[in-house]
């Protein structure tokens, strides 16, 4: 292989060598296999360079094709003195092309021709110890600095595009496994049917009911409050220290650990105020586990009410919490349902929280009719999805294979892959009706 | 930006005139509710500390030998000679969430510089979404993941016996923690003013250029916080490292060990515990514990982000 270096400046030189006094067998055009003549050497370089396109192309900017020509045996030298140049440049080609700087070959190929007629009709004579150089005429095309800053920035980004493409494909490798696995029981009886048969057969509709009443009762508690924090927050706090305690308030309350909320919830709900272990105690916890939800995105929804709505009403005589009413809140609404369903979807999934404060085991509740609807008192517990998968992943013992074969029963993993896929599709469809929203209103957005 | 929006600084007060008394009285009444509500927050941060502190007080102050508590690994509640040691519990939540991190933290910032930086739009908002959908899944859903999916797979690719362990639970708490990281980290490369942007640009810097020498020093603390709140997560998470971990009790020497976490002995033991205890109220002591990690956490990442803004602002 002939000589491949990469100076400094990033550009590609390519050395091939010609000896002066040739002998013995064709060289490679390498230091140590010297061509014999420019004209091999040409034919070296034809190959090597050669492609169905302009090869022009792989000369990229200041890269350089010299033909050195050198001693032959222990005395060569690779450094040589340059004594002719020629140009290639594509854009400045005519029909004239001699190869000088002002009228250079259009390509590769042409170059290596004109290389060659000169050298046939013994225009070109190098001694040993110079150089031929071929190179792109340089006007507008990038510098080798420019080609490795952009190969540089074109590596950062496939890099961090596979980086995010990382986190993408685990979600949908996810949810099509969960949803393959649980194929053989997605059917609407799933859904409606309790379960049964020490939880080996039957579906979902108790902890379903279960969780609607919880993410019913704890919406109920939080949203008023939530939002009126929100509206306190954006329209009444003044920049001081309280309200940077109040701040840093809501920021901690999203950050405390489910599991302390849950000791919360048992300390204050279950045993303080002697809600016993209940739907209430379950929905008050949960409720001030996601009021934080609620704050945070109706703060941002009434910030995005532009300044002079207010002012313009203001100056209309209004007070304060008649602009609230009549202008704010009206322009925010779907911005504040946003947080609601948010919440909605936190307090679906949530388990922890109600692990202690009153998701049950097993009950059995009516499936036909208004009762199926109102099965829970707020007195008792109620089953939950998110318990019920938790239940189903370490309590619930498979069904023997008689039963299955017998149909009394389903294999364990159906159900527990049926339940998480049930649970999952819940919780991503209200956030799809989330993201839904906020791009609708994106796009109507009137200011 | 084109428009001004509502900020809660430096706004007139609006004149009351010609509102009826009863008006007004309502006006207050209503007035005084949203008050209440927004003092809320606080109330709920000290009630929770409040009735959490008040489960553990007793043993807190009275039988728990604290330098055995935080030195000890032996945890052994329900013997004749209880014995608490958190020590192992303690291990098990620093190895899962430092693997995790060391999984989300490059992953994550990876993904904000992507989603902020070198992308298009449509891209972008399609990006956003799906990470929003790994943050909706619900934490039970991800530790059935660990038992079903990743247990398996751990197996099969390293040849542990069991497959519910360290590196389960970190892999599961990245996934878990990597949407705060990129949605905060995200918000803060977005904070750096465009100038500083475009500045480069007219020096000749590359896209990747300004990432590295101008987004990254200025947006420092903002993608720190977006680190520490990914650690917070981390070690908050509960249902999903019960599933993921294996629960043993002891000090991890590699990945493939199995640990448990403060939080998930919690969630396993609390239902046990007869209610009033010693066992009972150790597990709200951890609760303590956890509390007072999180707050701290959570305090100094809403102090630096307070940083950059108070400095904007400047």
């Amino acid at each position: 292989m002939p000589d491949k270096n990469l100076p400094e400046n990033g550009s590609t030189h390519f050395r091939y060598f010609v000896a002066a006094k040739p002998n013995g067998s064709p060289g490679d055009g390498t230091l140590e296999h010297p061509s014999r003549s420019i004209r091999d050497a040409i034919e070296g370089i034809r190959a090597r360079h050669a492609g169905d396109s302009p090869s022009v192309r792989r000369l990229n900017g200041y890269d350089r094709i010299d033909i050195c020509s050198v001693l032959k045996g222990p005395a060569a030298k690779a450094e040589t003195k340059q004594r002719y140049e020629f140009f290639v440049d594509p854009l400045g080609a005519t029909d004239l092309a001699i190869g000088s700087a002002q009228l250079p070959w259009p390509d590769l190929e042409s170059a290596l021709e004109g290389v060659a007629k000169m050298d046939a009709e013994g225009a070109i004579s190098l001694a040993a110890g110079e150089h031929l150089s071929l190179s792109v005429r340089e006007v507008f095309s990038a510098t080798p600095v420019d080609r490795r800053k952009r190969r540089h920035e074109r590596i950062a980004q496939i890099a961090l595009g596979l980086v995010t493409l990382s986190l993408v494909v685990p979600l949908v490798a996810i949810l099509s496994h969960l949803i393959y696995k649980a194929w053989p029981v997605l059917t609407p009886s799933f859904l409606f049917e309790n379960p049964r048969n020490q939880m080996t057969a039957g579906g979902v509709w108790a902890p379903l009911i279960g969780t609607f009443y919880l993410v019913f009762i704890s919406l109920i508690i939080a949203s008023p409050i939530g939002v009126l924090a929100g509206v306190y927050l954006n329209e009444y706090a003044r920049d001081n220290w309280f309200t940077r305690v109040v701040n840093l308030a809501v920021v901690n309350l999203a950050g405390v650990p489910s599991i302390v909320h849950a000791l919360f919830g048992v300390g204050a709900f279950v045993m303080f105020a002697n809600m016993g272990e209940s739907v209430l105690a379950a929905s008050c916890t949960l409720a001030i586990m996601t009021l934080p939800v609620i704050i945070t995105s109706t703060r941002e929804a009434l910030a995005s009410v532009p300044m002079n709505f207010r002012e313009a009403c203001w100056n209309m005589g209004a007070s304060r919490w008649q602009t609230i009413r009549t202008i704010v809140l009206p322009n925010s609404i779907s911005g504040i349902l946003t947080g609601v369903i948010l919440q909605v979807s936190r307090a679906a999934g949530e388990t922890a929280p109600i692990l202690f404060t009153g998701a049950a085991l097993y009950m059995t509740i009516p499936t036909k009719g208004l009762r199926s609807f109102f099965p829970y008192s707020l007195q008792d517990g109620c089953m939950a999805l998110s318990y019920h998968l938790h239940v189903m992943m370490t309590q619930v013992k498979g069904a023997s294979p008689e039963a299955i074969e017998a149909g009394k029963s389903l294999p364990l993993e159906h159900l527990q892959y049926g339940t998480a896929v049930v649970l999952i599709g819940l919780v991503l469809t209200v956030n799809s009706f989330s993201i839904g929203l906020r791009m609708y209103l994106r796009s109507r957005k009137k200011w | 930006m084109a428009t001004i929006t509502g900020n809660l600084n430096e706004r007139p007060t609006p004149a009351r005139r010609g509102t009826s008394s009863l008006q007004r009285l309502g006006e207050l009444a209503i007035e005084s509710l949203i008050r209440l509500c927004g003092y809320s927050a606080i109330l709920f941060v000290f009630g929770i500390f409040f009735f959490v502190f008040r489960e553990g007080a007793p043993m807190l102050f009275g039988g728990l030998d604290l330098l055995k508590f935080f030195t000890s690994t032996d945890w052994n509640p329900v013997s004749k000679t209880p014995s608490y040691g958190i020590l192992g519990l303690l291990a098990g939540t620093a190895s899962v969430t430092v693997l995790s991190m060391a999984l989300a933290v490059p992953l994550g910032l990876g993904a904000a510089v992507f989603v902020s930086e070198f992308c298009s739009p449509k891209i972008k908002e399609a990006l956003k979404i799906a990470i929003e959908m790994l943050a909706a899944i619900p934490s039970i859903v991800w530790g059935f993941i660990a038992y079903m999916m990743l247990n398996p797979l751990i197996i099969w690719a390293t040849g542990a016996p069991v497959g519910l362990n360290v590196l389960n639970a970190s892999i599961i708490l990245a996934l878990m923690s990597v949407p705060v990281i990129v949605s905060v980290g995200e918000d803060a490369l977005k904070a750096v003013p465009d100038s500083y942007r475009e500045a480069a640009l007219a020096l000749g810097a590359s896209r990747w250029e300004i990432v590295y020498r101008v987004l990254f020093p200025a947006a420092k603390n903002g993608l720190l916080a977006a680190v520490l709140l990914g650690i917070g997560r981390a070690i908050g998470e509960t249902m999903a490292v019960l599933m993921a971990t294996g629960n043993a009790n002891q000090i991890p020497t590699s990945p493939l060990d199995r640990v448990q976490t403060l939080t998930a002995t919690i969630a396993a033991e609390l239902g046990e515990a007869v209610q009033g205890d010693d066992h009972y109220r150790v597990l709200f002591v951890i609760g303590i514990l956890l509390f007072v990690i999180a707050f701290v956490v959570n305090l100094s990442a809403d102090l630096i982000v307070r940083g950059i803004r108070g400095k904007q602002n400047a």
